[in-house]
């Protein structure tokens, strides 16, 4: 490990939390200005986070702030291995540790609305995990590797080859960054929801924690759509927010339905268009290396 | 030197199983003590020992052979004589056909003149294995069987106990030895002692359920028998070893298919895994037995061992695909499951599944996946089993929303489960470690990738769902709880086994797997281990990392918790709860008080048993069938 690499952690550990604060500020102005309000500064979500802090720490359960850290601490080494290229597969992996973290926090509370939030997001796992693994294998039959540092070789962009997988993601990215008509363990809406699902007995620096992880997810999860487009800084970054409104408008133009809609929608029409898409890809044997 | 442990591994196990036989219940824990200790120094031994070949010939070859002659016809009349006894007709005609096979392999097979065992890596594993986690499994029952006889009031912990240690002694042998004609014996003897310990409860359902078992693994005998003479009268082989080696592919295509369907039957693959769902009838250390150290490894074992036979050929990636298929259809079942033994059991169904996938795909770092997959799926497997055992007797129930809460009646407990759990599902643990591997090596294959995808999938979900249940604190604390050595000293072993074995993953790679890969294929998987990464050719598995993270995670929580001072509330509950007897009572809509329930999503009506079953029964008869015809018409 040289200086270098150095640098580019303390930049993720510092930055992606700067940047993520400053994504969720954007969401929640363009949200209220597409429902007609003013909305909140800019820096909202910083302000809500450093209030959490100083609250107290209620909890229900003795151990219910470890799941928090262990969420936010492998959120934030999946988006380390995500900078550093690593094994596509892998992250993926360490990606769903933060997830079980955070749904087993939820159901350690033993509050009935945490159990049903958490049960819903286990489906929400279920209607996402296939998606994202195809997605990764659709890396490595282009590229010959699951390690990302071949994407750098390459030198036309994935999504012309994987545009089917790319509009499922744009879907995981509903569901994982828990929008309308995906946020059914947790809400940001309070007219629909269930208290506050898999969060109700969050609150105070445990809740704190679970933001500053949001932060980071929401950087990891962009950088996922930024692969699409690696070979061109600019429209990669363009592409991840164009996710991004996406994600945002369609937030605002929906709303929630049952969980089991969800499941049909990505077990039949997203899964199926993966699929197809990396069905062509063995069939017209199409090698980017 | 070698000969000497064989014998002994074989020896000792069977001694034991005498030595319960003849003393009396208050000795049982030390018994199981000492079981405990000769049976993990002798297969230590059996390692320290080295590779090789050991042939028994001349004046103690024909007296063994003899025995095994004699030790045959018994088995052979017990299962006509239990069969008769309890009216069971498909038994008997299997056993029929089975005595007609017989009677011709022993008039038209050429006689051996030697036995020979083969004692490679992978011998050396399945030795490790057995002698150690079973010895533990019967450790754990010492302490296990009182309180559920007593529920019972059954008196045949003699019968129990003899059986257990005979079984691992036909394990032992089955794991060792290559002539075809004695691992046969072995083979039949342990579905003959599964059979005695189903029907253990002697109930209606336990002995159903235990001829089922006897049934469908006859006709992985009958296939089996038909291999050997296949093999004998036409390519003249009566080695396991011979058969990838001796004769080109094609030649023995039809052989190895019929030992695979032995395999299948044993390691209870669609369309036989009634056998083994039925097979929960039975006490729990049974079970573990059955689905972690035994019963169903030696099926995985046996086509593990045939790999040369079918690498890279047609017939591979059929079984490929049959494996991944039943992966994925048992998960999807798993999920549906309210029982945990029933989880457990298709979760046992899909692991085998992908070891059998991984096997069938055939590159080296496939065949490397399968082996180490039986390692991990083993220790873990066993310690989910024994502690639903020890759940059951603390709360009474083995269905998984009863579970809820159980963190506040048996923290212990709940801890060693969870990690059995979290073993099975997240890295950086062997499980995943594996799943990993066979994710990345099956992606040449996109029938039997995407099955792994979506078995992964449901898998995470099955076991999150369950493992949330068990962590989630309720309020009411009642429950008794016992803390028996003997009953916690095999959980604890288990535990630490699953962290040890993990962390050394690569060392265990390195020593016992990449030179088994080398005498299976003759080529070595091209993988590095430094730097706590375990790095093939299109990837990269960085375990030291995220063990590293997740120690740094719990001393995060520890360094920071008192900078948060915790202050316990109730639940939330809208304004209408907390009671003073109950903090989960509400009041509901007519002024009364009701109690809050929530339980876990099951979807029954897409993954349930009555959907599903039929659909799997039918494909992979299906797949069966269109691998019999590839081998038979190519």
């Amino acid at each position: 490990m040289n200086s270098l690499d150095i640098a580019k952690i303390i930049l993720v550990l510092i930055g992606a939390p700067i940047l993520g604060c400053l994504l969720a500020g954007i969401d929640r102005r363009l949200t209220a200005r597409l429902q007609g309000r003013v909305g909140p500064p800019l820096l909202q979500p910083y302000y809500d986070v450093m209030k959490l802090f100083q609250k107290d720490n209620m909890v229900v359960n003795e151990s219910q702030n470890l799941y928090v850290v262990i969420y936010v601490v492998f959120v934030i080494l999946s988006l380390l291995m995500l900078v550093f290229d690593a094994d596509i597969l892998m992250i993926v992996f360490v990606y769903t540790v933060s997830s079980v973290a955070l749904i087993v926090g939820g159901m350690s509370t033993g509050s009935p609305y945490a159990r049903i939030g958490s049960s819903r997001e286990i489906m929400a796992i279920l209607s996402y995990e296939p998606i994202l693994i195809l997605y990764a294998l659709a890396i490595y039959l282009l590229t010959g590797t699951f390690k990302l540092s071949a994407l750098d070789n390459v030198s036309s962009p994935l999504l012309m080859y994987i545009p089917l997988i790319f509009i499922s993601m744009l879907f995981v990215m509903n569901i994982k960054f828990k929008k309308s008509p995906f946020d059914y363990s947790t809400s940001h809406h309070a007219h629909q929801e269930l208290v506050k699902g898999m969060l109700t007995e969050y609150s105070g620096p445990g809740l704190a924690g679970i933001e500053i992880g949001h932060f980071y997810e929401y950087v990891f999860l962009l950088g996922l759509m930024f692969l699409f487009w690696k070979v061109n800084i600019i429209i990669g970054l363009l592409i991840a927010l164009i996710a991004f409104l996406f994600v945002i408008i369609m937030d605002n133009i929906t709303a929630r339905v049952y969980w089991q809609w969800m499941l049909k929608v990505s077990w039949t029409i997203l899964l199926i268009i993966s699929v197809v898409n990396v069905l062509y890809l063995y069939v017209a044997k199409i090698k980017l290396i | 030197m070698l000969k000497t442990t064989i014998m002994l591994l074989i020896t000792a196990p069977i001694l034991f199983s005498f030595l319960f036989l003849a003393l009396g219940k208050s000795l049982y824990k030390f018994l199981a003590w000492a079981f405990f200790i000769v049976g993990a120094v002798s297969s230590i031994m059996l390692v320290l020992d080295g590779t090789g070949k050991v042939e028994v010939a001349g004046s103690s070859f024909a007296l063994l052979e003899n025995i095994v002659l004699i030790l045959e016809v018994l088995v052979i009349l017990f299962v006509f004589y239990v069969s008769a006894k309890h009216k069971s007709w498909p038994t008997l005609a299997l056993i029929a056909i089975q005595t007609v096979i017989a009677a011709y392999s022993y008039m038209a097979v050429a006689k051996v003149e030697s036995v020979s065992f083969n004692i490679d890596q992978f011998s050396q594993v399945m030795i490790l294995i057995v002698n150690i986690i079973g010895t533990a499994i019967i450790l754990f029952a010492t302490g296990y069987m009182d309180h559920y006889e007593k529920h019972r009031h059954l008196d045949r912990q003699k019968t129990f106990f003899f059986t257990m240690s005979f079984f691992l002694a036909a394990m032992n042998g089955l794991v060792m030895v290559d002539t075809l004609g004695w691992l046969y014996l072995f083979w039949e003897i342990t579905t003959l002692c599964s059979f005695v310990l189903i029907a253990y409860n002697q109930d209606e359902e336990s002995i159903t359920n235990a001829f089922r078992a006897l049934a469908l693994n006859l006709i992985g005998g009958i296939t089996f028998s038909l291999a050997i003479i296949l093999l004998s009268v036409k390519l003249d082989i009566s080695n396991l070893s011979a058969i990838g080696t001796s004769a080109t592919a094609a030649a023995v295509a039809l052989p190895v298919v019929l030992l695979c369907i032995a395999g299948f039957a044993k390691s209870a693959q669609m369309p036989f895994q009634s056998w083994l769902l039925g097979a929960m009838v039975a006490p729990t250390p049974v079970s573990a037995l059955l689905h972690s150290s035994t019963m169903v490894n030696a099926g995985v074992f046996l086509i593990v061992k045939l790999v040369p036979a079918f690498a890279n050929t047609p017939l591979g990636i059929a079984i490929a695909i049959y494996g991944s298929f039943t992966f994925v259809m048992c998960s999807a079942l798993a999920l549906s499951q309210r029982n945990a033994k029933r989880v457990l059991a298709y979760s046992t169904i899909a692991n085998l599944g992908l070891i059998i996938a991984s096997a069938g795909i055939g590159s080296p770092l496939a065949v490397a996946a399968a082996i180490m997959l039986i390692i991990f799926h083993a220790i873990s497997k066993c310690l989910l089993f024994l502690c639903t055992g020890e759940i059951e007797h603390t709360i009474g129930s083995r269905d998984i929303e009863d579970m809820s809460g159980l963190i506040k009646k048996a923290p212990l407990l709940t801890m060693l489960i969870s990690l059995g759990m979290i073993s099975m599902l997240l890295p950086p643990f062997g499980v995943l470690l594996t799943k990993w591997v066979s994710m990345e090596v099956a992606s040449t294959n996109p029938i039997v990738s995407i099955f792994l995808i979506l078995g992964s999938a449901l898998t995470t979900v099955y076991y999150v769902k369950w493992l949330g249940t068990i962590l989630s604190s309720s309020m009411d604390k009642n429950a008794v709880h016992h803390l028996k050595p003997e009953t916690y000293f095999p959980l604890s072993f288990l535990g630490l086994c699953i962290v040890v074995t993990s962390i050394l993953v690569f060392t265990i790679y390195d020593y016992f797997i990449k030179p088994q890969v080398a005498t299976l294929l003759n080529i070595v998987p091209t993988v590095s281990g430094q730097g706590g990464q375990f790095t093939s050719e299109i990837g990269a598995f960085a375990y030291a990392v995220i063990f590293i993270v997740f120690a740094l995670a719990i001393l995060i929580y520890f360094a920071t918790k008192n900078m948060f001072t915790p202050r316990p509330a109730g639940y939330y509950m809208c304004g209408e709860n907390n009671l003073e007897k109950d903090k989960l009572m509400f009041r509901n809509g007519l002024g009364s008080y009701d109690k809050s329930s929530v339980s876990n999503i099951y979807l029954q009506n897409i993954f349930g048993e009555n959907k599903l079953t039929t659909l799997g029964y039918v494909i992979s008869i299906l797949l069966i069938v269109v691998a019999l015809v590839e081998v038979v018409v190519l």
